[in-house]
């Protein structure tokens, strides 16, 4: 295993040196990663391993534009992966820009005193999801690897739209408080 | 926090990337301009990357183990450079209110079109995307036509703000309706600009306006 700031010193490598020990160590760790998630979102495994190594081919062209501050290292290369599989499957002309504006553009100082936090953040996320409930979890997990809307999440789990919009809110509120007790 | 916040969910589907393209743009104006949005997306995203590294081992393997698809890589990398950081953000001089994920849509030369009914338009064009994306511009107190959504509307204020039977809206502030028929007057000061992402074409329906309908339906206003 590689811990968040394991990842982010690798990341950094990066950017500083070039550092191809650094990139060998991250594609190991993360490229089996992105694409056991994306095939679990129902694309195929071809186009899985064409996302998780572009992707990666991202993680080493734009290791400069990370900031440990903002995003751990896993959320980073996670934003990275989801704009990479929406450019594939829409083989789009026009990419998403990949260097995740709302890490870039987030004015300066606004949140300084939070984003310190960012590394703890994903720590702190990591230990509730094991706190959700069964029926919580599944709701977020259908979301985030199956990229539904939570209209077609309601129709596959045949519940009531508002059944699986209080399920989702109930889920958020719950990672909201726990991680908003740690930031006050 | 802005009076008039996205709802949770959307967030969500925008953080797992499952909006299209409009709306994803949309939302993430409302994220860019919105520090509690943010806030929350980036939970979301760090949410996104804890079930993504959670993900067991599946392997590179289907014949490219995974240390063979990393000398692929590696070999590739010899011609592939780590970039610089990219420069801070400049607003483009006259677009001031175009936050970076829409200025990349403006394109080279932007203009304005004047719409029957006293307001300014837009288009925005989007890929394979059924959503008709505009931005619209409203000198102060000035109105829209009166209408009624015929599908769903989201609305991100840019610039200025209105104000519509529902309430005051202003810069970073994001609505959604079918609402019953409004009719939006732009506040005093600057003229008030909005990103408008309509599921499909509105109906408009004050005495003369309902005779444009033909028009709106053929988007030729």
């Amino acid at each position: 295993m590689l811990s968040a700031d394991e990842a982010a010193d690798l990341i950094e490598a990066i950017a500083s040196r070039q550092d191809r020990a650094a990139f060998a160590a991250l594609f190991r760790h993360f490229a089996p990663r992105v694409k056991a998630f994306v095939i679990r979102g129902g694309t195929d495994a071809e186009t899985a391993q064409e996302v998780a190594q572009e992707a990666l081919v991202m993680v080493w062209r734009k290791a400069a534009s990370f900031d440990r501050l903002r995003a751990s290292a896993a959320t980073w290369i996670y934003t990275i992966a989801r704009n990479k599989r929406i450019d594939l499957l829409r083989r789009s002309a026009r990419p998403i820009d990949t260097e995740d504006w709302l890490v870039v553009y987030a004015p300066e100082g606004e949140d300084a005193d939070k984003s310190v936090l960012a590394g703890q953040t994903y720590t702190r996320v990591k230990e509730l999801l094991g706190g959700l409930s069964a029926d919580q979890l599944v709701v977020i997990q259908k979301a985030f690897f199956e990229d539904k809307t939570h209209t077609v999440i309601a129709e596959e789990l045949k519940l009531p739209l508002g059944t699986v919009k209080s399920r989702i809110r109930l889920a958020l509120g719950r990672l909201r408080e726990a991680l908003e007790k740690d930031e006050s | 926090m802005s009076r008039h916040p996205a709802p949770e969910e959307l967030l969500l589907d925008y953080a797992a990337g499952a909006l299209p393209e409009g709306l994803a743009l949309a939302v993430g104006l409302h994220v860019v301009l919105d520090p509690e949005a943010r806030r929350t997306v980036d939970r979301l995203n760090a949410l996104g990357g804890a079930l993504m590294e959670h993900e067991p081992e599946a392997g590179l393997d289907e014949g490219a183990p995974t240390e063979i698809a990393l000398e692929r890589m590696l070999s590739r990398l010899d011609k592939i450079a780590v970039e610089p950081r990219p420069a801070p953000f400049v607003p483009r001089p006259g677009f001031e209110w175009a936050p970076p994920p829409l200025a990349r849509y403006l394109g080279p030369n932007p203009r304005w079109r004047r719409v029957l009914g006293g307001f300014e338009e837009m288009r925005l064009a989007m890929r394979g995307d059924s959503h008709r994306v505009s931005l619209l511009r409203l000198m102060p107190g000035r109105g829209l036509p009166v209408h009624r959504h015929a599908g769903t509307e989201h609305t991100v204020v840019l610039q200025g703000g209105y104000t519509d039977e529902t309430g005051n809206f202003g810069v970073g502030d994001f609505t959604f309706g079918p609402n019953s028929e409004h009719e939006p007057i732009a506040d005093p000061g600057d003229p008030c600009i909005a990103l408008i992402v309509l599921e499909q074409p509105i109906v408009l329906t004050g005495p003369i306006g309902r005779w444009l309908n033909p028009l709106v339906r053929r988007d030729w206003i």
